[in-house]
């Protein structure tokens, strides 16, 4: 069970397509068959995708539309108002002057360093020997394991301010006479979610990227050695372009992770409404629907965060099917 | 300038503190026609400052199951977070049969129509001359009454007698002395917090508005216009965070807490003064005996003396339209609001009833403990704005985002209290339709 | 020469110590925490001051947490399995067999697993009421499956596609049916794929926490551990021994099951996610 075991069929993508339905068809209710077995098996998928995920992306779009409150909910009636809900969003000064930036500005910073860091780590544990990669790998493993609901209670424990180690270290060094309340400022609030997220994504990045890594031809990197390159040369001219399909996996799906963190802020003290200076898109829409009963106004924030979000994937898709051809 | 604040629940108190009020429905026994046999009612009952009720309430299932044959299954909630679990619940018709709900949601849950009205069955039982006024006027919506007064809470300061005695301090009857003693405790004893500021308690902030002469609310024709940003709600206001942001009484961790944080940190014994409902000494000492005999409790102190009004709060029982048996429903509302198991839940929890006769008694209670909070109650009981809308006000956390973002240091006063009024205004006026 | 080499080494040691400490120092504190009797009274050190384990033994009796892990475990049971199973048939419609609208759906899959889940909240709240199983794991599972089968579907496909044909062609030469062909030639050798996926569902099972907040509501018993978490901090906000207790009882769990499949891990996420 070791890394490296099994060859990964890296470039198994290359080959050609093998052709439909296995092998060719001898009768024609043969043929009937072979044509309907991908629609058969892909049927189940289908339908819990369509229904579980595209109905109710069209519903929240419909909602939007609406004042659905708990009234409507209830009756089941439906009162349409067109893009009131819309002029409301994009009205509120919040939205620019914190929502927005937070979401936004979390989701850069976050991706940033985890993606970074991440790297980092892989570069380290390629070049471990592999006792202590398997250590470090499962050390990195401990870290990815600990659930965000978790992850952010311990980080809320770490942090707290009466009682927690990082005030009380602090104050034990003479670095602090008073206690500080690190969930209050937006900044400080953020950058312990930051740590959080880092802490708990850098193990996907890390663990892709070595994996990676270990791919890379050591022939090319040791002739580069050669020609008197540099180990940051030597990432950039060879390791980089070698393994950029790995790179823009990860930036994206951390992208994606990070624009849609939720528990994380949601649980931290203030977090659920109360400090108005670090609510995101996520947030804000839960806490109007299921806070305020206004689910039509909560559903336009989710179509604006859908839309950030879709923009990115159509980036991604771009980027995965310019690589290689699906 | 006392009516101002002094709300009809208060008025009908201090009328039945004078007039001998004959007790009423008193007996135990109700619904004997009710026969449930195998059903099962569910309960959702709150929790979190007050005393631990679960050996309460199974004495309470085994009489409600000796009278009706149904079982009683209790689902104890959280205050923190309740009223969104309710809304949820609502939109989702996963609501309980019956269910504690506090007195300023039970119109805004009546509006969703999410209740059974239960006026034609507290008037059957005979039971509508006995409520107590103000909690009845709450759990009334467009004339029908949705929610049966259970009890009455009220917060007042609490305090550690024996840290008083210890420095020689009487406690406060103004706010200078309020600050003066707390001065005396924050230099002689580092150790303890001498009156904690939490930034996620709306209802201790109240009390410093109307103090100072201010308004949360006021209904104006059919517009609601909030007083916070006035002069006198600010001055209130000012002071209440001066004691954290000027003085230091408070602590940093505080800015985030919330009113359990508060009684946690007292019950630790790491608190002097705090504001703190007249249901708290009893979890207090279930929690921390060791603190039997040293608590003490004064109304809260008025700004030039007298008493500045907190808020009368309360909890009615509720019962839901998703009950399928609204008559055993009913049965479990009378057995809990009237007779025996009202007035050992009153006693027990340090709570007041919701019966004007066993109020009475509570009342002329010599317990010194009790006694002041039922003087906060009778003398300097105020209420926030009836209306369905100011459940959404709080679920927004209006106040409390305006207290945080003062301990903060985010907003000045005159920010906050500003974006606040206009935030309530916003929401009670209905532009922002719940 | 052996000098610069040295110092490197040192350099080495030092950053993985570093990076240990980082990894490690939450669930040591957690686990620290969770051991000691002083953890809510503050004055804390890197040791426990006061070992005991009556923490552990409020969170699983009065805390509930034994319920909340086996709800949990059903949740995750299920939804590793019946997304295992849907996706792998899916994977091998699209990895295997040429037909119209295969790139169409292959963006489709690739497309919805960006969609922001808490931008489904309502929709999904909504849907799952109308078919009455709020406050029901039935519910959740059902939720779940549709998270995690893009990512799966996504990842499987890469798996199906590295198995040769030839292997395929000499089974059905010595006469298997495409069934057959599929339990003993495709099943074994996608195998790997399979654990890698199942630990992005039992992620998603285990962990998610906003949909279990919203569609259990009032119905503690059925309360997953991420939202008992969230109940139990609730009551017990200033009693950090017994919330760190609970913490480690719910991570344990994830983390064994993490360690033990280190390696199929990197081999699944290169094979599915980087080939994609």
């Amino acid at each position: 069970m070791t890394v490296g075991l099994k060859q990964p069929p890296v470039d198994e993508g290359r080959k050609p397509q093998p052709s439909a339905g296995g092998r060719p068809p001898k009768r024609r209710r043969l043929l009937t068959m072979a044509k309907a077995r991908p629609w058969l098996l892909l049927a189940p998928a289908l339908i819990l995708l369509a229904g579980l995920l595209l109905w109710p992306l069209a519903r929240v779009f419909i909602f939007s539309l609406q004042d659905y409150g708990l009234r409507q909910i209830v009756s089941g009636k439906t009162k349409f108002i067109g893009l009131d809900n819309y002029a409301e969003v994009f009205g509120d000064s919040s939205l620019w002057t914190v929502v927005l930036p937070n979401t936004i500005g979390f989701a850069i910073v976050a991706v940033a360093s985890t993606v970074i860091f991440g790297t980092l780590v892989a570069l380290l544990m390629a070049s471990l020997s592999p006792l202590w990669r398997t250590v470090v790998g499962s050390a990195v493993m401990v870290a990815w394991a600990m659930p965000a609901v978790t992850g952010t209670y311990v980080w809320i424990w770490i942090f707290d301010a009466d009682q927690g180690l990082v005030n009380a270290t602090l104050k034990g060094l003479g670095l602090m006479d008073e206690s500080f309340n690190w969930f209050t400022n937006p900044v400080t609030f953020y950058g312990i979610v930051a740590l959080n997220i880092v802490h708990h994504g850098f193990p996907f990045v890390a663990i892709t990227v070595l994996a990676g890594l270990l791919g890379v031809p050591k022939e090319m990197l040791e002739a580069a050695e050669m020609d008197g390159a540099g180990p940051i040369r030597r990432f950039f001219q060879i390791t980089y372009p070698t393994i950029k399909p790995v790179f823009s996996v990860v930036v994206i799906l951390s992208t994606i992770w990070d624009f849609k963190v939720f528990a994380q802020i949601y649980l931290m003290p203030g977090g659920s409404g109360s400090n108005r200076e670090v609510l995101n898109l996520g947030v804000w829409s839960y806490v109007e629907s299921f806070g305020q009963n206004r689910y039509g106004f909560g559903a336009a924030i989710a179509v604006l965060l859908t839309v950030l979000l879709l923009i990115i994937t159509a980036i991604y898709v771009r980027t995965l099917f310019k690589e290689e051809k699906v | 300038m006392h009516k101002r604040y002094l709300s009809a629940a208060m008025a009908a108190v201090v009328a039945l503190a004078l007039s001998a009020c004959g007790g009423a429905a008193g007996g135990g026994s109700t619904g004997g026609a009710t026969d449930a046999k195998g059903q099962t009612l569910n309960v959702w009952i709150m929790k979190g400052t007050n005393p631990d009720s679960e050996a309460f309430f199974d004495s309470v299932g085994q009489e409600f199951t000796k009278e009706t044959g149904a079982k009683l299954n209790v689902e104890y909630v959280q205050w923190a977070g309740a009223h969104d679990r309710f809304v949820t619940a609502i939109a989702g018709s996963t609501t309980p049969d019956v269910a504690e709900t506090g007195n300023t949601w039970t119109a805004e849950f009546a509006d969703s129509g999410a209740l059974a009205p239960i006026g034609d069955k507290v008037k059957e039982a005979g039971l509508d001359g006995d409520l107590v006024k103000g909690l009845a006027e709450s759990g009334t919506y467009d004339g029908e009454l949705y929610g049966m007064p259970w009890y009455a809470g009220v917060r007042s300061i609490i305090y550690r007698t024996d840290v008083f005695k210890e420095l020689g301090l009487t406690p406060p009857t103004n706010w200078q002395e309020l600050v003066n003693v707390a001065t005396v405790i924050k230099t002689k004893r580092p150790d303890l917090i001498p009156f904690p500021v939490p930034g996620d308690a709306e209802m201790l902030a109240y009390p410093w508005v109307w103090g100072a002469g201010g308004d949360v609310s006021v209904q104006k024709g059919d517009n609601w216009e909030s007083g916070l940003a006035s002069d006198k709600a600010r001055e209130g206001i000012r002071f209440y965070t001066d004691l954290a942001t000027k003085h230091g009484f408070s602590t940093a961790g505080a800015t985030t807490w919330k009113e359990t944080d508060v009684l946690d940190n007292f019950t630790q014994g790491k608190v002097a003064m705090a504001i703190s409902g007249s249901w708290t000494p009893a979890t207090i000492l279930a929690k921390a005996p060791a603190l039997k005999g040293k608590l003490g409790a004064i109304p809260i102190p008025g700004k030039d003396g007298g008493i500045s009004p907190s808020v009368l709060g309360g909890s009615h029982l509720s019962v839901f339209n998703t009950a399928k048996n609204k008559d055993l429903a009913w049965a479990f509302v009378k057995l809990m609001s009237t007779g025996k198991f009202a007035r050992e839940w009153a006693s027990k929890s340090g709570y007041f009833p919701g019966q004007k006769s066993l109020l009475d008694d509570t009342i002329k209670s010599d317990d010194p403990l009790v006694k002041s909070f039922a003087k906060q109650m009778v003398d300097g009981g105020a209420s926030v704005p009836v209306t369905p809308k100011f459940g959404a006000v709080q679920a927004k956390k209006t106040t409390n985002s305006m207290i945080q973002a003062i301990l903060s240091g985010q907003k000045t006063v005159d920010e906050a209290t500003s974006s606040a009024a206009a935030e309530m205004d916003a929401i009670m006026n209905g532009k922002k339709t719940p | 020469m052996r000098h610069r080499s040295l110092s490197r080494r040192l350099v080495k040691a030092a950053l993985v110590a570093l990076l240990l400490a980082f990894t490690l120092f939450p669930a040591y504190w957690m686990i620290s925490s969770s051991f000691d009797a002083q953890a809510s009274s503050g004055g804390q050190s890197l040791l426990p001051q006061e070992f005991t384990l009556a923490n552990y033994q409020y969170v699983l009796t009065e805390g509930g947490f034994g319920t909340f892990l086996r709800n949990s475990a059903v949740v995750a049971f299920f939804t590793v399995t019946i997304s295992g199973i849907v996706a792998l048939l899916a994977a091998v419609a699209v990895a295997r067999f040429r037909f119209k609208f295969r790139t169409g759906i292959l963006i489709m899959v690739l497309t919805v697993q960006m969609v922001p889940l808490e931008a489904l909240v309502i929709p999904l709240f909504v849907q799952v009421r109308d078919l009455q199983l709020l406050n029901s794991l039935v519910g959740l599972v059902i939720v779940y499956l549709a998270f995690s089968l893009p990512f799966a579907i996504w990842m499987l496909r890469g798996f199906v596609a590295a198995v040769p044909v030839e292997l395929e062609e000499a089974a059905y030469i010595d006469g298997a049916s495409w069934g057959r062909m599929f339990r003993s030639v495709l099943l074994p050798l996608v195998a790997p794929g399979l654990v890698a996926t199942s630990v992005f569902s039992f992620i998603v099972a285990w962990n998610e926490f906003i949909f279990a907040m919203t569609l259990l509501g009032g119905a503690a018993e059925n309360y997953t551990v991420a939202i008992g978490l969230k109940q139990f901090f609730g009551v017990h906000a200033n009693d950090w021994g017994p919330v760190m207790a609970a913490s480690t009882i719910i991570t344990i769990p994830v983390m064994v099951f993490f360690v033990l499949v280190q390696g199929k891990l990197s081999n699944g996420l290169v094979a599915g996610a980087v080939k994609g």
